[in-house]
């Protein structure tokens, strides 16, 4: 992921666009705010353009406040929805907008006073008064020379009354002489020209008199008037009747042009100018302020807009890396390291964006790196629950409080509970119903408790279900106050076969040892009543007889005896046949039924049960030892009762065939109950003690296995369980397991 | 609220509305008939010479003007152009005769001046100087050679306006014109 929404390469064309546009922008503004203050500093070019100028500017504020508003508008919904870092470029706006607003308008609201007050002061009173002053003094100056001029002209006029043209025409041209006149001419009836003089000599015809003069001379009144010329010179334009008495039928008049001395009409021109410049001037003060209102107005208008959309424009870039960052965060914090933000600028912000790709950059690696690890772990984890799930040798792993962290399937078998379910519970609270595993678990309280941590022992775990006897190491784990690593393995099988290769042994001895010395004992304890039985007295002849008697009952028990053991010692040499087990349960349950027809024997078939395969002499040896060993326990008992049981069961693939014995006499005593199927283990007054070893013998040479306990309600109860094919019993684990213990007996 | 002078903050709305408002105020400067009431045009050795006789308004408040020093820009304005039957008419000339109307206070008289050769006449009444505005005689516009054959088109209109404006109330001007009034064209044909 890039910058949200822009690949790189949109993002930096996007940059450049914009700054292209305000280049562009600005450059617009500002060239047409030049032109407006060129235009009002009166240059020519400009002024002819300035309204457009004015115009220009106007469109320009109108469009730079559309453009603002929308960017003001946007600015709005993103604060409304919390738009990450909408907060920040409101705040930033404020602070620029407000930096920026407040001079200007400072700056517009005294500018707009001193320029009223400046044009104000151009046009001040005084100032009008000196120029009227000065107006009326050039009048004046102008006027006594004007009446001077009329009245000579009216004089000279009167003069001529009476005299003759040629007179007229000669002072005509004296007079103007003298005067310093520019023409002199004297006009009669219908403009006709009398006399003339004129300075000019080129010319010859003196200029036409002006239709109000005509008006006025023909009113028999004298004319004068002070014509301004082009170039700043003052004609003194003076005309008078000869004369003015209606009565006469004279209409001739004298007409006189005289120019005003220069230095008086440069003067009168100068007020005069000046008079017109400031009179046109104070006509336009009220134009004039408004003018240049209007232009503040406009400048201070695209200043301010400018300025704010300035602001919110830089805001917004300075802003825009921040939001790349919260993006970029939020991004990091849903995990997804990938992300990259684009670099804004060489600048410390783009030094931090810098340091938030290179951070998820480390913490992308950092990440592949963690679940590298945990894929090891996990592979190792399942390597050792494997190893765990395969040992035979019950492994838990326990804290200090006994809670369990590991426990494998072995150690559940061993300790006859479901340990699968026991992680995180504490093994004390698993104990309930499990006598066993009480012991178990009190046996390692007192040792942790006594401060050992690393110790091997063996536990000897008695319960109603058996005896166990298990090798149990503890080590603690490493690292200070992790727990402790309890391995156990059940060494009870092997204890038992190391006792019954040790009585086999023994059984072996007693056979060849015993045997061998009780038929001579025998032989010669006969020998010895035959010889000396007829040559004693009666009495001494009865204590021989008495004797050698009990002599030979001994050594036929002995031998009996020593039958049992050879039997015992016997090595296994099987006739497989396949016969049903319910009948001979049946057969042998008869034989003994008769036997003693005080106890109650029930049999309890299952029809199920099909034919087995076994060496039906020894099973039926089996039958035989429980019965008498069961009948043997009943005896004293009030109404006794024996149950023998068949049953079918399903074990995995193979199919076993279950018999059953249950009586309800005084049932094993709880200390022997481990150990009932050792050879010279019995409760029993009489019995050789060898009955239950041997059938557990033959149970074991079957592939089978036996148990015994007391049942709830009193009574014992043995269990046997027969595979019903052979190749169930030579199964490989079985076969296995045989030849391991005969490899420890040996 | 920010106070500085006898200015605060509604004072730049009002500024700004007086701005605009100066646009649309009207004084009665040039109020009156502005009209040419007759021209014709008449050919003397080759020269089109035009003659016209146009009625400029005359009231108090252009005396007054006057009086205070304003100038009078007074135009007659030519505009000839070929007609063209299926599309826009052919510029042929356009000639504006250009004069100043002015008031000589050391005088006491009207100042007519013509801009283009300079010459100046003065007159004791406004009216005076406007009957002498209102006559154009043998003004030449258009020599021969310059017309092809076709019909021609002269139009005329007169015009008048404050002159010697300060630069920067031009633009101000522009929309504020009560000072610059021009007449109807008086449009007449000359046959080919």
């Amino acid at each position: 992921m890039v910058a949200p929404g822009l690949t790189p390469r949109a993002a930096g064309k996007a940059r450049w666009r914009g700054i292209a546009l305000v280049l562009l922008w600005g450059a617009v503004a500002l060239g047409a705010l030049l032109l407006l203050a060129k235009s009002v500093q009166n240059s020519g070019d400009f002024s002819r353009l300035q309204p457009w100028i004015l115009l220009l500017n106007l469109i320009g504020v109108v469009a730079l406040t559309a453009l603002l508003a929308r960017k003001l508008i946007g600015l709005v919904r993103d604060y409304r929805a919390h738009v990450p870092g909408s907060r920040l470029t409101a705040r930033t706006v404020a602070i620029f907008g407000a930096l920026v607003v407040a001079p200007l308008l400072i700056v517009y609201l005294f500018s707009l006073q001193f320029l009223n007050r400046g044009i104000d002061s151009w046009f001040h009173v005084e100032v009008k008064q000196g120029l009227n002053d000065a107006l009326v003094l050039s009048r004046a100056a102008l006027d006594l020379r004007v009446r001077e001029y009329s009245r000579h002209t009216e004089n000279l006029a009167h003069s001529f009354l009476n005299a003759t043209p040629e007179d007229i025409a000669e002072r005509v041209y004296d007079e103007r002489r003298a005067t310093g006149a520019l023409e002199m001419a004297v006009f009669g009836t219908h403009e006709r020209i009398v006399a003339a003089s004129l300075e000019n000599p080129l010319e010859s015809i003196p200029t036409r008199p002006p239709p109000d003069l005509l008006r006025q001379v023909g009113e028999r009144r004298s004319y004068v008037s002070l014509e301004p010329q082009a170039g700043g010179e003052y004609l003194i334009r003076t005309a008078a009747p000869f004369t003015d008495a209606p009565a006469r039928r004279d209409e001739r008049y004298l007409v006189a042009i005289y120019e005003v001395p220069t230095q008086l009409a440069a003067l009168s021109e100068a007020v005069q100018h000046a008079y017109s410049q400031y009179g046109e001037l104070a006509a336009l003060r009220e134009p004039l302020k408004s003018s240049f209102r209007l232009t503040l107005t406009l400048v201070l208008l695209l200043a301010m807009l400018a300025a704010i959309y300035g602001a919110i424009f830089f805001a917004q870039r300075l802003v825009r890396p921040v939001q790349d960052l919260i993006e970029g965060t939020r991004a990091v914090g849903k995990g997804d390291f990938g992300t990259r933000l684009p670099l804004p600028s060489r600048d410390e912000m783009g030094f931090l964006v810098h340091s938030f790709n290179d951070m998820t950059k480390r913490l992308r690696r950092a990440r592949e790196e963690a679940t590298r690890s945990q894929q090891v772990v996990e592979r190792e984890r399942e390597r050792l629950a494997i190893i765990l799930a395969r040992l035979s040798t019950g492994v838990v792993v326990v804290d200090r409080v006994l809670t369990v962290s590991i426990a494998n399937q072995a150690a559940g078998a061993i300790l006859g509970t479901d340990l699968s379910a026991a992680t995180g519970r504490a093994l004390p609270d698993l104990t309930a119903g499990n006598e066993r595993l009480g012991q178990f678990v009190a046996a390692l309280v007192v040792r942790f408790a006594a401060g050992r941590e690393e110790w091997r022992e063996q536990f000897d775990l008695d319960s109603a279900s058996g005896r166990r006897i298990l090798m149990c190491a503890c080590t603690p784990q490493p690292g200070a106050e992790l727990g402790y690593v309890i391995v156990f393995d059940d060494i009870t099988m092997l204890l038992q076969a190391q006792r019954d290769a040790a009585w086999g042994e023994v059984a072996r001895r007693l056979a060849h040892e015993i045997k061998n010395p009780l038929t001579p004992i025998q032989l010669s304890a006969e020998r010895m009543r035959r010889r000396f039985l007829g040559s004693m007295s009666p009495q001494d002849a009865e204590v021989l007889e008495r004797a050698t008697r009990t002599i030979v009952q001994q050594v036929e028990t002995m031998q009996q005896m020593v039958n049992a053991f050879s039997e015992y010692a016997r090595a296994p040499e099987m006739r497989i046949t396949r016969f049903s087990l319910n009948q001979l349960a049946s057969e042998v349950a008869d034989l003994y039924r008769s036997h003693d027809p005080r106890v109650e024997m029930h049999l309890h078939l299952d029809e199920h049960l099909e034919a087995i395969e076994a060496d039906r002499g020894r099973v039926r040896q089996i039958l035989n030892n429980l019965l008498i060993n069961a009948l043997e326990a009943l005896e004293g008992v009030e109404s006794p009762r024996l149950d023998l049981t068949t049953r079918a069961e399903q074990g995995g693939d193979a199919r076993y065939a279950v018999v059953t014995v249950c009586d309800n006499g005084p049932g094993f005593q709880r200390e022997l109950i481990g150990r009932v199927f050792d050879p010279y283990v019995t409760s029993k007054p009489k019995g050789t003690g060898l009955g239950l070893a041997i059938v557990k013998k033959i149970v074991e040479e079957h592939g089978g296995r036996i148990d015994a306990d007391n049942r709830p309600d009193g009574g014992a109860r043995i269990r046997v369980v027969l595979p019903v094919t052979d190749s169930t019993r030579s199964a490989p684990g079985v076969r296995e397991r045989r030849v391991e213990l005969r490899r420890e007996i040996v | 609220m920010l106070r500085v002078g006898p200015f605060n903050l509604p004072s730049l709305f009002v500024a700004v509305a007086l701005a605009a408002g100066c646009a649309t105020s009207h004084a009665d400067a040039l109020d009156g008939v502005l009209e040419v009431r007759s021209a014709y045009v008449s050919v003397e050795g080759g020269v089109f010479l035009l003659h016209a006789r146009i009625e400029y308004p005359v009231n108090p408040a252009m005396r007054d003007a006057l009086h205070d020093g304003v100038t009078l820009i007074v135009d007659l304005e030519t505009r000839i152009e070929r007609e063209r039957r299926f599309w826009f008419n052919a510029d042929v000339l356009d000639l504006t005769l250009r004069r100043e109307l002015d008031y000589h206070a050391v005088s006491d008289r009207y100042l007519v001046r013509d801009v283009r050769s300079g010459t100046q006449k003065s007159f004791a009444t406004l009216e005076e100087a406007l009957a002498d505005l209102g006559g154009v005689d043998n003004w030449p516009v258009m020599v021969e050679p310059q017309l092809t054959a076709g019909s021609y088109r002269i139009s005329v209109r007169a015009g008048v306006r404050r002159g010697r404006l300060p630069a920067s109330l031009r633009a101000l001007m522009f929309w504020t014109d009560d000072w610059h009034r021009v007449s109807e064209w008086y449009t007449w044909s000359l046959p080919g």
